[in-house]
């Protein structure tokens, strides 16, 4: 296969890679208004998102969680 | 309600959260920090609770609710404000603005505190592994906070006493009445200003419009909507909860203070007990026109915020300590509504009567206590009342005894027995013919 096929051909995989990808919020409906403050600009979460990645391993968090000393409550009857 | 484990708090359902909307959004995009598989170097600069900045976090795509919600009562908390400064002076603002941090800003909520996650006062923690719902589950959202009165009385927890037949009968959920309008609010001016009103928004709970209305749903049982004679002679006098609500709970004496061992924020109640009183609607406007409302003790005390200042409630007896109450465990049939003779007996049982108030209380509760109790009227006499000509209908008004006083017009004169009702509207038993 030749330089040129194979540079072709990562062109045509990462194209069609591209369209798979999860959909931004630059591709929601558009709005009419323009919000009073400048909202936080949106991007696709990535696959590999450190975040996710910890946050939905279940263990990880049982593991890696900050322990919560409850406080005992020195209020006294109905709120 | 259990409290979450804090690896529960915030453990993301991957699978469900990440083909909603919200989950096609970088983490980061929201919650700031740092891409890193080190824990501390992807928590800095974390933002924990984005929708504290609603406009830019939630904005974009929430744009009515964010315009309103930032003047909505769960957000700016008016409602307390209102009653401590008809209570207090200005010059006493400050120390009670202090108090107010300590003890009852924790109630603000965020957007994400209704639709994402429990309330931050109980601990917070995800509801759904992040996915947000567009309906806060109930008791790990409304009732979490709004517990020890509505909730218990809504889901039937006060022993004894059974729950709202709304819920106990058709399951419904508090947002079935309290929409998403209502919760959102409806003014976007600081003044504020009710858009949709076209009047001041809401400062308070019971100002504005009745929100929810018991008739938007139970539409036959407004005045002249059908045939039940309770409806008919009471429905613009009495609030539906005078007759369909059970007893339900008072408070007394909550006294705030700082822990001197912990430094923390703390309150005591002297007491919490079960009571039905009927009192005065202390100030009937043209929402809430009623004569007679259901009044809850609440649990303010002239010196509830000493610990904060002397003497900060200076006005103390400008609001009543009985308060219009609107009990969330309505039933269709109550003691009080199985006959006429339970109100119109001169039994002052039901009633908030002046021996029912505490004597340092009796100022403040000027304006709720019942001083003379409804007419004695028994059904036979209720039911066999004559109807108004159908030429009265030019009359219809609550001056009935211009004419039938002195028997003007060759008019009726009032029996003697009526002086009784003199302070009634003669349509409550005398209706006009069809």
């Amino acid at each position: 296969m030749s330089k040129t096929r194979t540079a072709s051909l990562l062109v045509l995989i990462l194209f069609a890679l591209s369209a798979c990808a999860s959909k931004s919020p630059a591709d929601a409906p558009a709005k009419t208004d323009t919000p009073a403050i400048e909202a936080a600009e949106a991007t696709a979460a990535p696959v590999n998102d450190e975040c996710l990645i910890c946050h939905t391993d279940k263990q990880r968090l049982i593991d890696t969680a900050k322990p919560e000393v409850a406080a005992e409550s020195e209020s006294k009857g109905v709120g | 309600m259990a409290p979450l484990e804090p690896w529960q708090k915030v453990l993301v359902d991957g699978e469900k959260f990440l083909p909603t909307d919200h989950g096609e959004i970088a983490c980061v995009d929201c919650h700031g920090g740092v891409q890193s598989p080190d824990k501390e170097t992807a928590h800095e600069g974390l933002i924990a609770s984005p929708s504290a900045q609603p406009e830019k976090y939630c904005g974009e795509c929430h744009e009515e609710q964010t315009t309103t919600y930032p003047f909505a009562l769960h957000s700016t908390q008016q409602g307390y404000w209102t009653a401590l400064e008809a209570r207090s002076v200005p010059e006493n603002h400050a120390q009670l603005e202090e108090m107010f941090g300590n003890h009852c800003a924790t109630c603000h909520t965020t957007c994400g505190e209704c639709h994402v996650s429990q309330p931050k006062n109980v601990g917070g923690g995800l509801f759904t592994g992040h996915v947000f719902e567009t309906t806060p589950p109930m008791t790990r959202s409304c009732t979490a906070c709004h517990g020890s009165r509505v909730g218990n009385e809504f889901l039937g927890k006060n022993e004894g006493l059974a729950g709202d037949v709304h819920f106990r009968e058709a399951r419904m959920n508090c947002i079935k009445c309290h929409a998403g309008t209502e919760l959102h609010g409806s003014s976007s001016d600081p003044t504020p200003f009710d858009q949709t009103q076209g009047r001041p928004a809401p400062d308070h709970r019971y100002s504005g419009s009745e929100m929810p209305k018991c008739t938007d749903c139970h539409e036959t049982a407004a005045p002249g909507g059908d045939d039940n004679p309770m409806h008919q002679a009471h429905g613009d006098t009495l609030s539906c909860q005078v007759c369909h609500s059970i007893t339900y709970t008072s408070c007394d004496g909550c006294h705030t203070a700082i822990s001197e061992t912990s430094g923390r924020p703390f309150f005591e109640t002297e007491a919490t007990y079960q009571t039905f009183f009927i009192g005065l609607n202390p100030d009937p406007s043209e929402d809430r026109p009623y004569k007679y409302v259901p009044v809850r003790h609440v649990p303010i005390a002239a010196d509830s915020y000493e610990f904060y200042g002397r003497d900060l409630l200076t006005n103390f007896n400008a609001l009543p300590t009985w308060l219009y109450a609107t009990p969330h465990n309505i039933q269709k049939h109550t003691p009080q509504n199985a006959s006429c003779e339970t109100c119109h007996s001169g039994d002052e049982t039901l009633f908030l009567t002046e021996e029912k108030v505490k004597s340092d209380e009796l100022e403040a509760n000027a304006s709720v206590i019942v001083e003379t109790l409804p007419p004695l009227v028994s059904v036979e006499k209720f039911l066999n009342a004559p109807l108004l000509p159908v030429d009265h209908v030019e009359h219809a008004s609550n001056s009935c005894t211009a004419c039938h006083a002195e028997g003007i017009r060759e008019a009726p004169i009032s029996p003697e027995d009526h002086l009784e009702y003199k302070d009634d509207n003669c349509s409550g038993c005398h209706k006009l013919q069809q």
